[in-house]
């Protein structure tokens, strides 16, 4: 022990009570690190609504995460709305997910006011005692899965407060965010919004958002992993022909050369059917300790104990706390990794087959890239958590040295060594224990986010997919159109 | 002496890691909720969206208004009749999920006790009507049936929209709503009378409280 042990140096005699009273009390800083080392079930929930999400049981999902309610506690409450709203969002309780959606939306925009005695704790032990807020297009995402909600609600003209929403939302990102190159502005959003206006006759505002959608997939296709997706360049070229918008469409026509597209007029005696798929699933994180030493010992105790365990295991994170408390002489720093869980899906295929004609196969295109919107996210955020989280090693090991020399000297000669002991490797250890980056994402969204719109005959049709949401078979479902309708299917393909 | 030392020891150790400790634990404070009954005339602005107040409001503006303007009278004086009116669609075209059914339903509640307009079932109340009616007539008495093809024609329908302009920059928001009524003849399409009501508001949020 003593290997690891640099202060105190001087070994005491001591009678077998004071023995045992020190071994007691040793004991008991173990357990206090065991428990600060958040040893817990974090993220099992998810693993259990994704097995539910692999067998298209949406209703399980949202089962999985409605009991783990607790886990994600006080903090986590915006979170918690995310995920329960797009679970309820694929069980087809549109209702109930928009209510769950409404309230994230709310306490999102009550936490623009930050408490500075939250700050501070979560600055003495880590960002997970902050109230989690959500990523900026997450923030986006929750108007996004609303309109949609609304939207299969038949409900159009709450789902274009929605759009109007998302519009305001991503104005005032772009006036905050100067960096062009940052995330402010969002091409699938803008695009939804534009296919909402369009479903409800309004051309003009279709148009200028599906301008703005085009101009943000040039823009960030650099770091989004989406070009402009074809449908966006016929939806563009429709328009701009139907508003009488010539140069536009002169533009658009030359730079869109090939791409098909059908008037308005044309259309205006069909009913749309537009297919969504969320595939694969969103990323998650993971902690990644950096393990500073400040001692040559400390530094051998780091590269055995790297070398041997690994510290992304509660069981190892507790090993770590006890070790690196006993020895005194490590700062712990934890940053967040992203892990990536894509999809294999690159197109989905969904068929119509009506009562006259032949089947038409409809095919989707990315539009939103939800891991690459994280990436973007936390590497934008690095910078700030790094030196947050190395200004909190250093207050914490201060903290710790301030104790562990504070309570030796109030031991007295005598005592003061197994005091200090204690005292150090409950301060250090704690300091260690409760270094953990905050790991928290909206784990129910789909790594990627398809779209694709069809114009057909009104009619009868049955429809056949591989994920359908809602209540009903996964693979198929029955859809009566009228001339004018616009039709949402909506799919969750896993893998 | 020496267990009084090593009670000194513990007391310091304990005192040491209470105070690394204590820090953390300055954030977990309850909440309480108090209810307090208020007149429903008091102005009560929490979030700075859409509520009550300004749904009454509206309605209050929009009843004096309708009552003031000549249409009401000029139409009385023609027919000799109070006018007949049926509520068509009021749009919400604002950021916010408004029940525009609130202040219209206030609306129809005055103009009818004034005793100088009457309202007819919209489209929606009409079909529960009249289902209402075809059970009547399977399976009330003869005497007490309601018969088809007695209902009234409208006169003019009141249509109108709310529309929000939105504005903020550093948690400053400035939200403008205007809602508009519009009675329109339906023989003639002719707009007789225009409602408006506008309500400002600015809503500011700090950035950091302690």
């Amino acid at each position: 022990m003593n290997c690891f042990v640099s202060r105190p140096t001087v070994q005491a005699p001591a009678r077998w009570g004071v023995c045992l009273s020190r071994s007691l009390a040793i004991s008991l800083a173990f357990v206090v690190l065991l428990a600060a080392s958040g040893c817990g079930s974090a993220g099992k929930h998810y693993v259990k609504a994704d097995i539910s999400l692999l067998t298209h049981n949406y209703q399980g999902a949202d089962a999985a995460i409605k009991q783990a309610e607790d886990e994600y506690g006080d903090k986590s409450r915006v979170l918690y709305g995310m995920d329960r709203g797009m679970t309820l969002h694929l069980a087809g309780d549109y209702k109930q997910s928009n209510l769950m959606l409404e309230q994230s939306d709310d306490e999102v925009e009550r936490l623009y006011t930050r408490k500075v005695r939250t700050e501070t704790a979560a600055f003495l032990s880590n960002d997970n005692a902050l109230p989690y807020e959500g990523d900026p297009y997450e923030q986006v995402m929750i108007n996004v899965v609303k309109a949609l909600n609304y939207a299969m609600l038949g409900l159009w003209q709450e789902s274009l407060v929605e759009a109007r929403r998302i519009d305001h939302r991503l104005n005032v990102l772009s006036d905050r965010v100067k960096d062009k190159s940052a995330y402010r502005e969002d091409g699938f959003a803008r695009y939804l919004t534009g296919i909402l206006y369009e479903s409800t006759g309004d051309v003009n505002n279709a148009f200028i958002a599906y301008r703005k959608a085009y101009e943000t997939y040039e823009t960030m296709k650099g770091w989004s992993r989406v070009g402009e997706p074809t449908q966006l360049q016929s939806d563009l070229l429709r328009t701009t022909d139907g508003l009488h918008l010539t140069s536009e469409f002169a533009a658009y026509e030359r730079a869109f050369q090939g791409v098909p597209w059908q008037t308005i007029q044309a259309q205006q005696n069909l009913a749309q059917v537009v297919v969504i798929s969320y595939n694969g699933r969103a990323p998650r994180k993971e902690d990644q300790f950096l393990d500073l030493p400040i001692s040559m010992d400390a530094l051998q105790l780091v590269l055995i104990n790297r070398a041997l365990t690994n510290p992304n295991t509660p069981q190892n994170r507790a090993a770590d706390s006890v070790l690196y408390g006993l020895n005194g002489r490590v700062v712990r720093v934890a940053l967040p990794k992203l892990i990536p869980q894509p999809t294999h899906v690159s197109v989905d295929t969904v068929t119509l087959d009506g009562a006259s004609g032949a089947p038409v196969s409809v095919r989707t295109e990315p539009v939103q890239n939800v891991t690459a919107l994280a990436d973007k996210a936390l590497s934008e955020r690095l910078p700030g958590i790094a030196v947050k989280a190395v200004a909190r090693a250093a207050t914490k090991y201060a903290m710790a040295e301030a104790a562990t020399r504070g309570s030796q000297s109030a031991a007295g000669q005598k005592h003061g060594d197994w005091v200090g002991l204690l005292v150090s490797l409950i301060a250090h250890g704690y300091a260690v224990a409760s270094e953990e980056a905050d790991k928290r994402s909206w784990r129910t969204l789909p790594d990627q986010i398809h779209l694709a719109r069809r114009w057909v005959p009104p009619g009868h049709y049955d429809v056949k997919g591989v994920g359908f949401t809602g209540e009903g078979s996964s693979r198929s479902r029955s859809l009566s159109l009228a001339a004018g309708q616009t039709v949402f299917l909506i799919q969750r393909v896993v893998q | 002496m020496e267990r009084s030392m090593g009670l000194q020891g513990y007391g310091g150790a304990v005192g040491a890691a209470a105070l690394c400790l204590g820090f953390l634990t300055l954030a977990g404070c309850g909440s309480e909720t108090k209810v307090t009954r208020v007149d429903t005339g008091v102005v009560t602005d929490l979030s700075g969206r859409w509520n009550d107040t300004d749904s009454r409001m509206v309605a209050e503006t929009m009843v004096k208004e309708a009552l003031d303007y000549p249409w009401l009278g000029n139409f009385t004086a023609a027919k000799s009749r109070q006018p007949v009116v049926v509520v068509g669609a009021v749009l919400n075209n604002s950021h916010e999920h408004i029940n525009t059914q609130t202040f219209v339903t206030d609306l129809q509640r005055e103009l009818t006790n004034s005793q100088k307009v009457t309202f007819v079932a919209n489209k929606g109340e009409r079909e529960e009507v009249r289902n209402e009616r075809k059970e009547q007539a399977m399976y009330a008495r003869e005497d007490t049936q309601k018969a088809p093809g007695k209902e009234i024609g409208a006169d003019f329908m009141m249509k109108g929209t709310i529309a929000t302009i939105l504005d903020e920059a550093e948690g400053t928001k400035a939200m403008f709503y205007q809602v508009d009524l519009q009675m329109v003849d339906l023989e003639s399409n002719a707009k007789v009378w225009f409602g408006q009501k506008k309500i400002k508001k600015v809503i500011e949020k700090k950035r950091t409280v302690f």
